[in-house]
């Protein structure tokens, strides 16, 4: 017996972020989902938003890795809540991972909630988590090809942030080339040059983040 | 294997299948066909293996000579400038006639369960 469903593979991925949307928007939580290669500079990006912005707003992190609490650790040690989640081998986070990490978080008393993705610039960008925005992080020294190898990361994020400018200097990186590059794949989106490390640039970012949150509270 | 991508996506193929046939009363899945789209992160031999592997696996719901047809869709994608119909490739967004990103991305990002066969025997 033939029976034809025409459904969706990611179906049960869909309904969780569905349900992840519903949740974040009646509490008037701002969620983003970050993505990148490991090694890009997510956490430290996060440790140093956390500094900037923990005065203004409550923010929480979830961390996705293979394994180890690291990450959640680091987000811990500059006072905001994090949670790791542990994918033990799987290459990306899924909504239903996350679905069941938000009964450690009190999403009524949470501004901010920022989702680090595991490291991987293929896998993760199929998957909805129910986030408001998804943003890829790249890094300089990852090289100016990265942007058309994975064109379906870049064509899935609306904001790429360009990390580790101050090593600009030291390598063949060119940012007019990567501006170039989103464009033809992704052209709504939009690069920020910044250096988590130096500081750098990382008020547009910062700034981008309040819109957003001014934008999602307002719905 | 976990930690291959296509394993987690037949993982979810094969439990709408299971979902879907508990709910009919059917057993012994024979064939699942697919639709995966020329861009939609997913690799057909990897797709595969996977099913090969979940099949030696969960022997009590599929048969010995259970297979797996992947119906492939081309990715096209539209300019919305000049209207030229083209093949997205790196630059997705990169019209060819006008050599201006103008491009929307049209077919090449499904990917669907078709249909599954199985039968009411045990």
């Amino acid at each position: 017996m033939k029976v034809t469903l025409r459904t969706d593979v990611l179906t049960n991925n869909n309904k969780a972020a569905d349900f992840n949307r519903e949740l974040f928007e009646s509490t008037k939580t701002l969620v983003v989902n970050i993505m990148s290669s490991p090694g890009a500079g997510k956490t430290t990006l996060l440790e140093e938003t956390v500094r900037a912005l923990a005065k203004k707003y409550r923010i929480a992190v979830i961390e996705g890795d293979l394994a180890t609490e690291r990450d959640a650790d680091r987000i811990r040690a500059m006072g905001a809540r994090a949670v790791q989640i542990n994918t033990h081998g799987g290459c990306h986070l899924d909504a239903r991972m996350i679905a069941a990490t938000l009964g450690e978080l009190d999403l009524d008393e949470i501004d901010l909630l920022f989702i680090e993705n595991v490291g991987n610039l293929v896998c993760p960008s199929g998957y909805d988590l129910g986030q408001h925005h998804k943003v890829a992080v790249l890094s300089v020294p990852e090289g100016n090809d990265k942007i058309p190898k994975y064109p379906q990361m870049f064509m899935r994020t609306e904001l790429v942030l360009l990390n580790k400018i101050d090593l600009l200097p030291y390598l063949d990186f060119s940012v007019e080339e990567a501006r170039k590059d989103l464009s033809e794949i992704n052209p709504e989106s939009t690069l920020f040059p910044l250096s988590a490390r130096t500081q750098e640039g990382l008020h547009e970012w910062f700034s981008w983040i309040e819109g957003a949150y001014v934008r999602c509270v307002r719905q | 294997m976990k930690s291959m991508h296509e394993m987690a996506l037949m993982g979810d193929i094969l439990q709408l299948v299971h979902e879907d046939a508990a709910e009919k009363g059917l057993c012994k899945i024979e064939k699942v066909e697919l639709i995966v789209g020329e861009i939609a992160n997913a690799m057909p031999d990897a797709l595969r293996m996977a099913f090969d592997i979940f099949r030696e696996q969960n022997s009590h719901l599929f048969t010995k000579q259970a297979q797996l047809v992947i119906h492939l869709e081309v990715a096209e994608a539209e300019c919305i400038l000049c209207g030229e119909k083209y093949r997205p490739e790196q630059k997705i967004a990169l019209c060819p006639n006008c050599n201006v990103p103008s491009g929307k991305v049209l077919t090449g990002e499904t990917f669907q369960v078709l249909s599954y066969e199985g039968s009411l025997e045990k």
